[in-house]
């Protein structure tokens, strides 16, 4: 190794680990780190609010079935089998079986209005203006031609009245002698990926990347700042080429992030033991094509080079800004192309082998988002040698690029105004 | 075999827009010498010694540091206080020290005890492990200076080291800059201050308008005016006046005037045949200041007494 790459990896280490410390070991830093945390207890909480809103509504949401008494027990029946096939949360409402009645008021046989079918038919209409229950669907008349009516969002359990209806019409006539199957149910785990687990392991490998560039990459940007407000930055130039200014501060900020990253993935690793059986084998049929190892590998490798891509370009532009109101105004710009990225590899994820797919993996920004989705789509390895090293030229690239913005626009002329206003001021003076 | 010369910089220039900032400075630093860079406020210095350093490309001229034709590869090799001092606000005093000394090679263990050695030296123990931001003006401009020259450069680059510090803080300054020379450190500094640059200076350069106007010894400078006599007649009246040079000023009852080409002695004769006597009478050599107000022009001083009333 050459004394001048020996002496910039020193120079960038020295950069990195003065941020990394100047980061840590304050007490912000425990906010941030524990920002999730709060974020949680805030989305529990809004969540539980959420939830105990809509249960109250659930509560009184019933289904009606208007049936003469002796049909009533069949109909029970009928709803308790069906009603096993369904979990708790998406069952259908419970089920209320009312008798017909008469209307209130006139004797039978003196109005037409009397004949059992409008009778029935008025009852039903009444069900829905009920205060007492909120029926979802109401059936009425012979179960082998029932009428059902439903509210809005009252269609499925239409459906399912229309299906309960039926069993209890089999059992009614067909009685001891109706078929009962006895299944025996086994699980089975698959040898290969399925390819829904591989599309669902694509989308988590792009969802989890853009999550924590999201949170880490962004603080980036306002990095350089310190070294500018502190004057700091004109003895690091004289003794530091400014690329390894601009790689340390990264390297530290990324050292941050993994430790974020690290403390998170710990603690999201201990509850995951927790998990039941049936979520756990869930999460099993969630297998990427490279296979779990390399797979994780991977995401490592490509959650690393999404940082630094991203943050190499968030910190160029950041070093031109000077005050923390122009940083603020960044956040923005930068969110939208932190999601716009997410956006262009979600869609390579969902096409695999199509030119969109194409493009996003070679788009430098979103390429390492993209090639963590292709993991999980496609079992080649040496793509992924070729776009980490793609990857890493131009993280190369814009750090060589922002060092020379940074060098030409504020220390050439000592200057703190940025190179977007220097242009104006140039255009406007021309 | 090392070059005798620490620094040399020819026909350096530097263009800031439209603006010639420096135009085709030469410069010739002797190893483990004081070399002083003087100029008045805007005459290029420090963009001078940003060229000198690399933190800017010249757009012109070749200069060479140590030997080596990019700075950046001497960079282990240099101390550098700039002129904007900065140092991390949340960062000890041993520590800024030490890390200035790691971006310069310096291993931070060794770092840290030279660090707090050094800081005893100059006076500053008891603020060894006071964050910067707790620290006076002045003394967070010497723990600056302390972490310059805490990896023992070879070539000491200072701009406008003096300017901020007490009167208190200058002396040790110019201590630390003899003690660095001593060393076997070469020193290079800005100043637009005269008398430090007098007293510790052993070669310097004077900077107007971007170019080089003056280079040799204080010697060499204050050699450049003729040197000044101070007489006091006997008697106060005007008559004496016929006797001295054209150029005699009267100050009180002391006269002022060139020590004329044919020396001094004629007119001692003069004088004493014409009655006027000598009560007092002196032979000066004229002082840093005046050469430089003569090489680089009562204007461009003037501005630079102007821009420094309007930053005080």
């Amino acid at each position: 190794m050459s004394s001048q790459l020996k002496r910039s990896i020193r120079q960038t280490l020295t950069i990195a680990r003065r941020d990394f410390i100047a980061t840590v070991f304050t007490p912000i830093f425990l906010l941030f780190l524990f920002a999730p945390l709060i974020m949680g207890s805030f989305g529990a909480i809004g969540g539980l609010g959420a939830a105990s809103v809509a249960d109250g509504a659930s509560d009184k949401t019933r289904i009606v079935a208007i049936l003469p008494r002796d049909l009533a027990p069949a109909m029970t029946t009928a709803d308790t089998r069906l009603r096993a096939a369904f979990r708790r949360d998406e069952a259908p409402p419970t089920l209320t079986v009312i008798e017909p009645g008469i209307e209130p008021g006139i004797a039978p046989g003196t109005d037409p209005k009397t004949d059992p079918a409008v009778v029935a038919a008025r009852q039903a209409d009444a069900q829905f203006a009920r205060h007492d229950l909120e029926a979802s669907a109401v059936l009425y008349g012979p179960l082998d031609a029932p009428t059902i009516l439903y509210g809005a969002r009252g269609s499925r359990a239409a459906d399912y009245l229309a299906l309960v209806a039926g069993d209890a019409l089999a059992a009614q006539r067909l009685g001891s002698d109706m078929p009962r199957v006895v299944a025996t149910k086994r699980q089975v785990v698959r040898d290969t990926p399925s390819a829904s687990g591989q599309h669902q392991s694509a989308f988590f490998a792009v969802f989890g990347i853009f999550f924590l560039t999201l949170f880490l990459s962004g603080q980036v940007v306002g990095t350089m700042a310190e070294e500018r407000n502190n004057k700091v930055i004109e003895v690091l130039a004289a003794a530091v080429p400014l690329e390894s200014v601009f790689l340390g501060k990264l390297v530290g900020m990324f050292g941050v992030a993994v430790l974020f990253v690290g403390f998170w993935g710990t603690v999201v690793g201990q509850i995951g033991a927790l998990l039941p059986p049936g979520a756990a084998a869930a999460l099993a049929e969630i297998v990427p094509a490279v296979g779990l190892p390399t797979f994780v590998i991977l995401f490592g490798a490509y959650f690393t080079m999404a940082y630094l891509l991203l943050g190499s370009v968030f910190l160029g532009v950041g070093a031109q800004a000077s005050t923390m109101r122009e940083i603020q105004m960044l956040s923005l710009p930068i969110t939208i192309i932190q999601v716009a990225m997410f956006g262009l590899a979600t869609a390579a994820a969902s096409h695999p082998g199509t030119w969109l797919a194409t493009v996003a993996e070679v788009f430098p920004l979103s390429s390492p988002f993209a090639m963590a989705g292709h993991a999980a789509n496609s079992p080649g390895l040496w793509p992924h040698v070729a776009a980490l090293a793609w990857q890493l030229l131009w993280v190369t690239i814009f750090i060589s690029v922002g060092a020379r913005l940074f060098r030409r626009g504020v220390l050439q002329s000592g200057s703190a105004r940025p190179f977007w206003r220097r242009r104006a001021r140039h255009a406007k003076a021309n | 075999m090392a070059s005798e010369w620490a620094v040399t910089a020819s026909g350096l220039m530097k263009k800031f827009g439209q603006r010639r900032v420096v135009e085709g400075v030469d410069l010739m630093v002797p190893r483990g010498a004081i070399y002083g860079v003087l100029g008045p406020n805007g005459a290029g210095k420090t963009t001078t010694l940003r060229m000198l350093l690399g933190i800017i490309e010249p757009d012109a001229g070749t200069r060479t540091v140590l030997g080596h034709a990019s700075p950046r590869e001497a960079s282990d090799r240099i101390g550098y206080l700039p002129e904007e001092r900065g140092l991390y606000p949340a960062m000890k005093a041993r520590d800024a020290i030490a890390f200035l000394g790691a971006l310069r090679g310096l291993d931070r263990k060794t770092g840290r005890v030279r660090a707090a050695e050094l800081m005893e030296q100059a006076g500053l123990g008891h603020a060894i492990d006071e964050k910067i931001r707790k620290l006076s003006k002045g003394m967070a401009q010497l723990v600056q200076l302390l972490g310059s020259v805490v990896h023992q450069p070879d070539l000491l680059v200072l701009d406008e080291p003096f300017s901020g510090l007490d009167p208190v803080n200058q002396e040790k300054l110019e201590a630390l800059i003899l003690a660095e020379r001593d060393r076997g450190a070469t020193v290079l500094f800005s100043t637009h201050i005269m008398s430090h640059a007098e007293r510790v200076c052993d070669r310097l350069a004077i900077i107007a308008g971007g170019k080089r106007r003056f280079e040799g010894t204080v010697d060499d400078a204050r050699g450049m005016l003729p040197q000044r006599v101070l007489y006091t007649p006997r008697d106060a009246g005007e008559a004496v006046a016929l006797a001295l040079p054209a150029d005699a000023v009267r100050d009180g009852n002391q006269w002022r005037f060139e020590l004329p080409a044919g020396g001094i002695e004629p007119l001692l004769a003069t004088l004493i045949d014409g009655g006027h006597g000598i009560q007092g009478l002196s032979i000066e050599r004229p002082g840093l200041h005046e050469a430089f107000v003569r090489i680089v022009g009562r204007d461009a001083v003037d501005d630079d007494a102007t821009t420094l009333e309007q930053a005080a």
